[in-house]
């Protein structure tokens, strides 16, 4: 009898498994280890100390970055949340259309389109609505983020949408509920487990991304992510280990929460 | 052989229906030429194949189609361009279609809430509702918490609740297992008769139809063959389709001899004479050749000399309270009889010869 194929009995594929966990895992242990560390060295273990955290929340830069950060997040992944259910609701419960095809590509553009293209053409715009106007407020990055997240927050609402039985909206209608009755009754608590997962998603890509932030920010309107960047540049310490440390356990907090919530069974 | 038109007004009137799903090639004709009258209060069954456009003809009934052609009038009323929530119908679905985030009490009195009813009135009819499918007990609980059979009760109580003027059933019994399906046709039947409310009700079970129908509409590719009552529809099948659908038939091919004004006298193979009665609208002339049905509990076993036909016994099966013995008759064609056990001694052996003499009126002539 042949064995059924598997390939965890390829050779060489137990090392390369482990080389990966290393990979991945590695450096964010050493990271995390040295945020706890007593002297500033990044490589010498000179004892246990909570120093670098008292640092980093004394420090009055890294909470304004961080306040930035969370309530960017907050505000744009809500934003893209709203509109990615919209976009979902449009793209699933009408008639099939030419260009259905075309119009999920265009949702999902930021999805496809280097980051840094997105970042640049959009620092083009800024920088001439900026002059035309002289506005330099949040508003860019709100907007920005925004649009960033769209596809984040599109996909698992879409999917929880599709996976819907049709019958139910159809039981409702045959039940005398109106389009928007049934919308409010039905399709929508079936959709917020969706909608939820969709918001975490937006509002984790928003926290962690980089570039689209450092195109479009102005002066003084650094998040966490670009803050810790501009600190790297100068000087490492520990502090900054905390500090992403921290992050690191944000991020896992949500994404934990993401996978309760889909993996919860409708 | 047709009944008495009733003068009332039906209360559903479906006129010249077509209904087309696709476009250009990928056209397909779902429902072609229906004429439908049903009736108020009454238990009227679609029976057909799947595939036959049953579920299609329900869903235009309750508004989840438009009709390609052709009128749907509910109680005297046009319904063409109203939705599902503006028809007097309400459906229970084949998959039940319960709202799995709502109580059983909360999907029961959903339609009264969506109809805007006073709170007490909807809490009022959701226990009457309860009780009339005898499920108190599971007020409280989800859909999910609940036995198939059981929600099968909810999703009849959900559609019962707003007392619509027809409910629209589709192959309700279909996911039962037997012995619940022969309960709940008894119960289906009882709440229809306590309610008055109009059923139409669809399945491909020709026993359920027979058993619960006071008519039924037999369809195949789209089209109603024939429609009339349970016993019309066993007893005297137009098409050959419908013999073949519902129960065991025995099909025979005569010459007429003779044609009368209701009946025709035909030869049979072995040459006897037997008159068999006419479907509407068909009137063979004599030396036409036709094809006649035979149910198998029409014929007995008799006298060589007196038989309508002779033939050889092929095999005989034991069903417990009646045994079909399969005959080969003189020309080949098989024919079955079913015989019941009660005082009979044992069926003939394979080889015997046999004389079968037909009951009077056994046959019927069909359109091919
Ligand atoms: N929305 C649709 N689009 C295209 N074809 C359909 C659609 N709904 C039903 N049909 C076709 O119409 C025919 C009748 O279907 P249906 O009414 O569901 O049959 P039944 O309920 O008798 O099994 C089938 O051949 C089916 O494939
Ligand atoms: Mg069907």
């Amino acid at each position: 009898m042949a064995r059924q194929f598997s390939i965890s009995r390829l050779p060489g594929f137990g090392a390369i498994a482990l080389l990966t966990f290393v990979l991945l895992y590695l450096p964010i242990i050493i990271l995390v280890v040295f945020s706890f560390n007593e002297n500033q060295s990044q490589s010498i273990w000179g004892g246990f100390s909570l120093r670098w955290y008292e640092a980093a929340f004394d420090n009055q830069q890294v909470r304004d970055v961080s306040i930035r950060s969370l309530w960017l997040a907050l505000v744009a992944s809500s934003l893209a949340t709203i509109l990615a259910t919209l976009a979902a609701l449009a793209t699933t419960r009408v008639s099939r259309f030419k260009g259905q095809t075309i119009i999920y590509a265009l949702i999902n553009q930021p999805l496809m389109v280097p980051e840094v293209v997105t970042g640049i053409a959009l620092l083009i715009v800024v920088a001439f609505i900026k002059v035309q106007t002289g506005y330099t407020g949040m508003g860019y990055l709100v907007l920005a983020h925004t649009a960033f997240c769209i596809p984040f927050a599109y996909l698992p609402i879409r999917a929880r949408l599709e996976t819907m039985d049709r019958t139910l909206e159809q039981a409702a209608a045959d039940l005398y509920a109106s389009h928007v009755q049934a919308f409010r009754y039905i399709t929508l608590p079936l959709l917020v487990p969706g909608i939820v997962a969709g918001f975490m998603l937006g509002f984790v890509v928003s926290l962690d991304t980089v570039v689209i932030t450092e195109f479009v920010k102005s002066a003084g309107q650094d998040t966490l992510p670009t803050y810790m960047l501009g600190q790297l540049r100068r000087a490492v310490t520990p502090e900054m280990n905390a500090i992403a440390t921290l992050f690191l356990a944000l991020s896992l907090c949500i994404v934990t929460l993401f996978f309760l919530v889909t993996s919860k069974r409708g | 052989m047709s009944e008495p038109q009733p003068t009332p007004q039906p209360e559903i009137e479906i006129t010249g229906l077509s209904k087309v799903f696709g476009q250009g090639s990928a056209a397909f004709k779902a429902l072609t030429d229906i004429e439908l009258n049903i009736r108020t209060a009454e238990f009227f069954t679609l029976l057909g194949p799947s595939g036959c456009g049953k579920t299609t003809l329900l869903r235009v009934i309750a508004g989840f189609e438009q009709p390609s052609q052709g009128s749907v009038r509910i109680n005297g009323q046009e319904v063409a361009g109203l939705g599902p929530n503006a028809r007097p119908v309400n459906t229970v679905f084949q998959s039940y279609a319960l709202f799995p985030h709502m109580t059983v009490a909360q999907n029961i009195g959903f339609g009264l809430k969506m109809l805007g009813r006073p709170a007490d009135e909807v809490a009022a009819t959701t226990a009457d509702m309860l009780k009339l499918v005898q499920m108190e007990a599971m007020a409280d609980r989800k859909p999910s918490e609940i036995s198939g059979g059981q929600q099968q009760r909810v999703a009849l109580a959900r559609a019962l609740a707003p007392q619509p003027r027809v409910l629209l059933l589709d192959e309700p019994l279909s996911a039962l297992d037997l012995k619940l399906r022969k309960e709940m046709q008894t119960e289906l039947k009882r709440l229809q008769t306590e309610t008055g409310i109009t059923f139409v009700f669809v399945t491909h079970d020709q026993e359920e139809a027979l058993t619960m129908s006071d008519r039924i509409a037999v369809m195949s590719g789209g089209r109603i063959l024939q429609l009339g009552s349970p016993s019309e529809i066993y007893n005297s099948p137009s098409e050959r389709f419908v013999a073949d659908f519902i129960g065991d038939t025995n099909f025979l091919k005569v010459k007429v001899v003779e044609a009368l004004t209701e009946t025709v006298n035909v030869r049979l193979p072995g040459g006897a004479l037997h008159s068999a009665r006419l479907p509407d609208g068909l009137r063979p002339a004599a030396g036409d050749d036709v094809s006649v049905v035979v149910r198998p509990e029409q014929a007995t076993l008799g006298d060589g000399a007196k038989a309508h036909l002779t033939g050889t016994v092929t095999n005989s099966v034991f069903f417990g309270t009646d045994t079909h013995i399969h005959v080969n008759l003189e020309d080949g064609t098989p024919f079955t009889l079913r015989r019941q056990n009660a005082g009979n001694t044992a069926p003939p052996a394979p080889g015997t010869m046999v004389g079968l003499t037909l009951a009077d009126g056994a046959l019927q002539v069909i359109r091919e």
